[in-house]
């Protein structure tokens, strides 16, 4: 633990309040085939913040989400258009590697999607193919360091060479966020990380996402409006594929600006 | 339980409709297990026909006698030099082993029936044995020799026994040159004649037969001649009429005497060759019942008696000698081998070991097993992973548009394919085209991967789809490319499912015939071939050469070759079942 590496990011970044937001999407259009999913969002994500996507289902909220790291392009008949910046540089640039992007941009799925490896393969294979560390020692360090950060390191830590998928649920999920944050990416995605869990594995991992804030940028995909409001400082409200509302979070579930997001979050609609 | 809920009422309005279902349930299980009862018997009595004619193969016969290994026809110049000695007459040497063993056997053809009982490998194995160690030469001593099919045959009973049957009298000797009339005090040879008796009536009947046949046509004649419009016609069916006519009286006047001789009372009758066989064993003798009266028979002396005549018996086989390739004389020398302990039967390795040979005796699977072998590296070779890489492709990167629709159905299309038109393809296009030699592995190879190619692909791709898309998802999202998604997740993942299809695809092509046949794989070949260029054949198409081979000896080689052609089958599904178990997994 002694070799701090190098994309450690100075936390003191996080006290600036006048800083650049981290991603800045403008005019985004994403259709599937024929069907206009995302129309004209355009949203500012701050670094070192927890935004929550919210909404009915089938709003665009994990349509737009997969655009950040272009999930979506492993799709064939999905079509994108407009810009989304990450720190001022275009993702959708010609010269921008998707697979490059996705190691920077981590992602977390909806149920927990362990590899049917060992919890240590699991989250040494993102290091490996990106080829982070040089020895095995290394990839030992990084190994830890990711399980610590996903809170999983002391139930685990005997067992590394056991399958991933003998975990429990809300163990897996938290083994699947220590494989997203080991390549050190910048931004977390999270759709919907918790509605395959039982309460109190959702309260684990809702304590992971707030701590998760130091080090990354974190956007989460929710139908549950109190985990919105819990773990959030951002919100954005998605309705038929429009961007209807964004704010802190505390406006937006107390003082709403749309009577779409009033109906929402008031449980009229949704 | 059903009963219960049906009388608190909820059976509805009709209870008989709920009867009627149940039945129908019941009606159902009961066809299912009929059919899988019936399909089990039937599995049973297959297996059971196959491997009991097989299990005739597993042993064979030697022949052990002392062998003069004369200096003067191996080696006259005491070279010692073994290409020397293997070219040695020993075929002569182990004839004369034969011969100073039965010296009676003096005729040509007597000669010729006594070689009969050594197969011709027997010389060339002594020939081996002698030059490996050249200190047996000038010595006369116990050469253990492979006795021919036909003796092999007869000791495992396939020509009929010889039964005893109970004899009360003195027997009385009367030799006569190499004939004898034996006599015996007692009612003894009265069965014997009544056969030939019967005998005698079923050949006048079958005369009888033929007169009726000849009658009707001296009818049709007759009725021609009236009919004739003209006189030319006419003589020709009156000529007819006369030719029959003789013809049939002369069939009937036969059949009254033979009639008459089966049911007179004195003289000889014939046993003829289409009776059972009648041997009488006496002071060590033996002799061959010709002709029977009630009291005495003529008999051909097969080994004259050494001793006195004290008890004797009487030996029927009720297979007649026509019917059977080994005559009573053979039969005899046969006996006299057995019971001087000069016979043994051992387990048949060389079945194993030994490679395809005119004689059954001497054949063996092992050329066509090492053939298959070579065949199916080959086609492994090429069909897995060209397979394997075309699921992939398909599955993980080719576009979903009419094109690769296209080629998906001709894959299935391909499956159905009957296996003779690869054949056919292999020789135009494989032999006639590239050049690859015929009859070789390596054409046989690249023809059954064309044909195992279909079934792995089509059970990868399937196999590669169950993959979940969550794993996909989650090698994506940690920045794998597409490539290492599909190399690193999906195919390890796919591997036990691949794996089966792909061992189902090769025990289909081991047992392949067909396409074979065409590619000239179906040759006569003795070498065990010692790659993929040479001259092979496989396991079927063995048993499809055997089946067809007319000595009686191969049916049950033919069997044994299946069972062992089985036994590979049975084994890479039990493995493709056991990689199934092992590796799958549960999302």
């Amino acid at each position: 633990m002694n070799d701090v590496t190098m994309m450690e990011r100075p936390v003191t970044e996080a006290a600036e309040m006048t800083k650049p937001p981290k991603i800045s999407a403008s005019d985004v259009q994403v259709y599937y085939g024929d069907n206009h999913a995302i129309k004209d969002v355009n949203v500012e994500i701050e670094d070192h913040t927890v935004t929550a996507f919210i909404g009915p289902s089938g709003c665009g909220k994990s349509t737009f989400l997969r655009c950040i790291n272009r999930m979506n392009d492993t799709i064939d008949i999905a079509r994108m258009e407009g810009t989304i910046l990450i720190d001022g540089h275009d993702i959708y640039a010609r010269d921008v590697d998707p697979v490059q992007l996705r190691a920077r941009v981590g992602m977390v799925f909806q149920k927990p999607n362990p590899f049917p490896k060992s919890i240590y393969d699991n989250v040494a294979y993102g290091p490996r193919i990106h080829g982070l560390a040089k020895t095995k020692a290394d990839l030992d360090v990084i190994v830890e360091k990711s399980l610590r950060r996903g809170a999983i390191w002391d139930e685990v830590k005997d067992r590394l060479h056991a399958p991933g998928t003998g975990l429990s649920g809300g163990q897996q999920q938290r083994l699947c966020i220590a494989r997203a944050v080991a390549t050190e990416p910048e931004v977390l995605l999270m759709d919907e990380p918790c509605s395959a869990l039982d309460p109190i594995a959702t309260e684990m991992i809702e304590n992971l996402i707030s701590e998760l804030r130091a080090n990354f940028a974190v956007i989460i995909v929710t139908h549950s409006m109190q985990q919105a409001a819990r773990v959030s400082q951002k919100t954005a409200y998605f309705h038929l594929g429009n961007l209807v509302e964004y704010d802190d979070t505390d406006r937006i579930f107390t003082n709403p600006q749309d009577p779409r997001t009033e109906n929402y979050i008031t449980g009229r609609i949704g | 339980m059903t009963d219960a809920v049906a009388s608190s009422g909820f059976a509805g309005s009709d209870p008989a409709r709920l009867k009627r279902r149940h039945r129908a349930e019941v009606r159902l299980r009961a066809y299912g297990i009929a059919a899988l009862v019936f399909a089990g018997l039937s599995l049973i009595a297959l297996m059971g026909s196959v491997v009991l004619s097989a299990s005739e193969a597993l042993r064979e016969t030697y022949v052990t006698l002392p062998v003069e290994l004369s200096a003067e026809v191996i080696d006259p110049d005491g070279t010692g030099d073994p290409n020397i000695i293997r070219r040695a007459d020993f075929n002569g040497l182990t004839r004369d082993a034969l011969r100073t063993r039965f010296p009676n056997a003096t005729g040509r053809t007597e000669r010729r029936a006594l070689n009969e009982l050594l197969s011709v490998g027997a010389s060339f194995e002594l020939a081996d044995q002698a030059a490996a160690n050249p200190s047996m030469i000038g010595q006369t001593m116990p050469v253990r020799m492979l006795a021919s099919d036909t003796l092999d045959l007869y000791l495992k009973g396939a020509f009929g026994g010889l039964d005893s049957r109970q004899v009360d009298g003195t027997l009385s000797v009367t030799v006569d040159d190499d004939t004898a009339v034996l006599t015996s005090d007692a009612d003894d040879f009265a069965s014997l004649l009544a056969q030939a008796r019967s005998s005698l009536r079923a050949q006048s009947d079958e005369l009888r037969h033929q007169a009726s046949l000849q009658n009707n046509g001296v009818e049709e004649f007759a009725r021609r001649a009236e009919a004739a419009e003209n006189e030319g016609a006419k003589t020709r069916a009156l000529k007819q009429v006369e030719a029959r006519t003789a013809k049939r009286d002369g069939l009937l006047a036969e059949a009254d005497a033979l009639l008459a001789r089966a049911d007179s009372t004195e003289g000889f009758e014939p046993l003829g060759e289409n009776n059972a066989s009648a041997l009488i064993r006496a002071g060590g003798g033996w002799f061959k019942l010709t002709e029977v009266a009630r009291d005495r028979v003529s008999a051909d002396i097969l080994v004259a008696p050494t001793g006195a005549i004290s008890d004797w018996s009487l030996l029927i086989n009720e297979t007649p000698e026509a019917n059977r390739k080994l005559t009573d004389t053979q039969i005899v020398w046969a006996e006299d081998l057995r019971d001087a302990g000069e016979l043994e039967t051992v387990f048949n390795t060389r079945f194993f070991t030994a490679s395809d040979s005119r004689e059954p005796e001497l054949a063996g699977i092992w050329g066509a097993a090492v053939g298959s072998f070579w065949t199916m590296l080959v086609t492994f070779a090429l069909a897995f992973p060209i397979g394997v890489l075309s699921a992939i492709y398909l599955e993980e990167f080719a576009p979903k548009n009419r094109l690769t629709a296209l080629i998906e159905v001709n894959i299935n299309n391909l499956a159905a394919v009957p296996s003779i038109i690869f054949g056919l393809l292999g020789l135009a296009v494989i032999i006639g085209f590239f050049g690859v030699p015929r009859s070789a592995p390596l054409a046989g190879g690249i023809v059954l991967a064309l044909m195992t190619l279909p079934t792995i692909i089509i059970a990868s791709r399937v196999s590669i789809a169950a993959v979940p898309p969550s794993i996909r998802e989650a090698a994506l999202g940690v920045g794998a490319s597409r490539l290492q998604v599909a190399f690193h997740h999906v195919l390890p993942l796919s591997m036990p499912g691949i794996l089966t299809g792909a061992i189902i695809g090769m025990a289909r092509a081991l047992g392949e015939t067909a396409p074979l046949i065409m590619i000239g794989m179906v040759a006569f070949i003795v070498d065990v071939p010692d790659g993929v260029t040479d001259n092979a054949t496989v396991l079927p198409v063995q048993v499809f050469r055997w089946a067809d081979f007319p000595e009686r000896a191969f049916e049950s080689r033919t069997a044994l070759a299946i069972c062992v052609l089985l036994v590979f089958l049975i084994v890479m599904n039990a493995l493709a079942v056991f990689l199934r178990k092992r590796f799958e997994r549960r999302w």
